[in-house]
């Protein structure tokens, strides 16, 4: 990863923790959303996905589904960055009026696909444009990013089937495997700790890489697979990526940092007392 | 209904390339006519319900017009919550045409039934919900559907429906129509029942009570208008579905009445908050649950009786 990568991820990473903050009242699902930092800063910045921020409906466009929806925050900063809109947007996050909530509402903001919130969603509709695409004779990818513990949800599965069913090659699934979900660990509640073979299993051109390694995410994402065979990038990730406090800690789910938290949040995020203040400010 | 259903498809598929229909499993019968004809316009998803009613949200999303189809239960069910976030909440321009309305499918049993669905289905924003009557009225429900950005819920019931209207049948989605002319009383129908109901109205007649028949082919968005209109100009109103009275036609029908505080009232004609009982044929099995038209016609005597009203002249 460059240096440039670096910087940039930490900017997402900051701009989710200042956007959570600038909503005083409760919490957000931090950790979940900073776990696909590198994996969304991958697909709109690396050259994987194409899109055109000024014509975000362009037909023709690659498209990002965000299955588990609670990770929005991820999303607004990725599509902040990707030049859809400006920073100023973020602030209005669960504001009177806003269109920002803590999941994704499709259309309400450019850039976002899919209404996602209810797990299990993202893969099956990311298979009806896979197959959209392949009907029109169009040369468009779709993305689909899903979690583990959404991995317990039958639909992911009945998706898994009909995504090899119907050869969408044109369809890329990335596990965010952070091995974590709200009351523990994904192993301790569901028995299983990596997934990979299961999707091997039903047919998928499966690639494992380091999810916060943006070089081995890219090489992921860039490997051709066989014709027919959808692509799942398993992406092993930390959740809470990013805030020491926060990494592999299920308590880190949906909750803000106390104050006695927040200089360590800070220091970890680069975050300024300057930065901190500005986003509580009155739009 | 399904033969219907499936041929208005086919004629709308072939004038637009974007159409396309989707099954679970569970075809008409009729569907070589897609998978010879135009395979490019035809996915058979498998027994995937859930699936199939996300997916369809996602092409609809790039242009495509799925209509969807298998047994209502396991839309109205099992895919709830696939209709209410994938197509409601994100206003995707899908159809999804749930067969075996009522106790249509009536040797499998109440799990095949579709007697909670109204109510589920009516409560959810931005859908259209029509309950045709008949195999015209299918094929008229189709073309509005059609017609419709947006989720429409098509209630079919299987076959051998009688045939309720001429040729000239002017159907317009949202209005009510009057299929028996009437003064004493109200019944409003929905579904195929409505034969059953003209039957009842008929036995009505001939002990001097004049029924008005209406059937109300949608649910959503109700014609609260024609409901009061025939509920002002009759002394009693009554409801029959093959549902529960709890949270269908007739409590659609009751709000109306309610909010206008028109005074009048109600009887709702279905099942009383029990799941349907029986197997055989679809007659069989309306008789067994007193929703044939002699149970119907006996039943509003009663109430009529009881409430030692005189409604005839």
């Amino acid at each position: 990863m460059t240096d440039a990568d670096l910087r940039n991820v930490q900017k997402l990473r900051k701009d989710i923790f200042l956007t959570a903050y600038s909503y005083p009242q409760g919490a957000s699902h931090l950790a979940s959303s900073f776990s696909i930092v590198e994996i969304l800063y991958t697909l709109y910045m690396k050259g994987i996905m194409r899109y055109r921020p000024q014509e975000p409906w362009w037909p023709l466009r690659d498209r990002l589904i965000l299955s588990k929806g609670h990770a929005g925050l991820a999303l607004y900063s990725a599509l902040c960055m990707a030049g859809f809109f400006d920073e100023t947007v973020l602030m209005q996050y669960c504001k009177p009026g806003s269109k920002l909530g803590s999941e994704p509402k499709m259309h309400d903001l450019p850039g976002v696909e899919a209404t996602t919130g209810s797990l299990g969603h993202g893969l099956s509709f990311g298979c009806g444009v896979a197959l959209a695409a392949k009907m029109d004779g169009l040369d468009a990818k779709t993305f689909v990013i899903i979690g583990d513990g959404e991995s317990e949800e039958g639909t992911i599965w009945e998706a898994a089937l009909s995504a090899v069913r119907h050869g969408l090659d044109n369809l890329t699934a990335i596990l965010d495997q952070n091995r974590l979900q709200k009351m523990g660990t994904v192993k301790d509640i569901i028995g299983v700790d990596d997934w990979q073979d299961r999707w091997r299993s039903f047919g998928w051109h499966v690639m494992v890489a380091n999810g916060h390694d943006v070089d081995a995410l890219r090489r992921a994402f860039i490997a051709p697979s066989p014709p027919g065979m959808p692509k799942m990038v398993v992406a092993n990730t930390v959740k809470g990526k990013g805030v020491s406090i926060m990494e592999n800690n299920p308590d880190w789910h949906y909750k803000m940092p106390l104050k006695r938290e927040m200089q360590r949040v800070l220091q970890d995020l680069e975050i300024d007392e300057m930065e901190l203040a500005k986003c509580r400010e009155p739009i | 209904m399904q033969r219907a259903y499936l041929m208005e498809l086919y004629e709308l598929a072939q004038a637009d390339r974007d159409v396309v229909s989707i099954i679970a499993d569970n075809g008409t019968g009729f569907d070589g006519l897609f998978k010879d004809e135009l395979p490019a316009q035809f996915l058979d998803f498998g027994i995937s319900e859930q699936h199939m009613v996300a997916a369809a949200a996602g092409m609809a999303c790039c242009g495509k017009k799925p209509f969807l189809y298998t047994a209502g239960a396991f839309f109205a069910y099992r895919a709830y919550e696939f209709i209410r976030d994938d197509l409601c909440l994100q206003n995707m321009n899908v159809t999804v045409v749930g067969n075996g309305a009522g106790l249509s499918i009536s040797t499998l049993g109440p799990t095949h039934h579709t007697t909670e669905d109204i109510s589920a289905l009516r409560a959810l924003p931005n859908l259209t919900l029509f309950c045709p009557a008949s195999p015209l009225e299918v094929r008229k429900v189709m073309r509005a559907a059609y017609l419709i950005n947006g989720p429409v819920y098509i209630r079919l019931g299987m076959g051998g429906e009688p045939e309720l209207y001429n040729e000239d049948y002017d159907f317009v989605p949202g209005k009510a129509v009057q299929l028996a002319a009437g003064e004493d009383i109200t019944l409003f129908v929905t579904g195929s029942i409505a034969g059953e109901a003209l039957g009842a109205a008929r036995t009505l007649e001939q002990a001097g009570i004049s029924t008005r028949v209406v059937n109300v082919h949608t649910l959503k968005p109700f014609d609260s208008d024609g409901v009061l209109e025939a509920a002002r100009d009759t002394k009693m109103v009554f409801t029959v579905e093959e549902h529960n009275i709890l949270g269908g036609l007739g409590a659609a029908v009751a709000e109306v009445l309610a909010a206008a505080g028109c005074g009048k009232r109600l009887c709702r004609i279905g099942l009383e908050d029990v799941f349907a009982k029986d197997y055989g044929t679809l007659a069989t099995v309306r008789q067994a649950n007193g929703l044939d038209a002699a149970a119907i016609a006996k039943r509003i005597q009663k109430e009529i009786n009881a409430i030692g009203r005189r409604v005839t002249p």
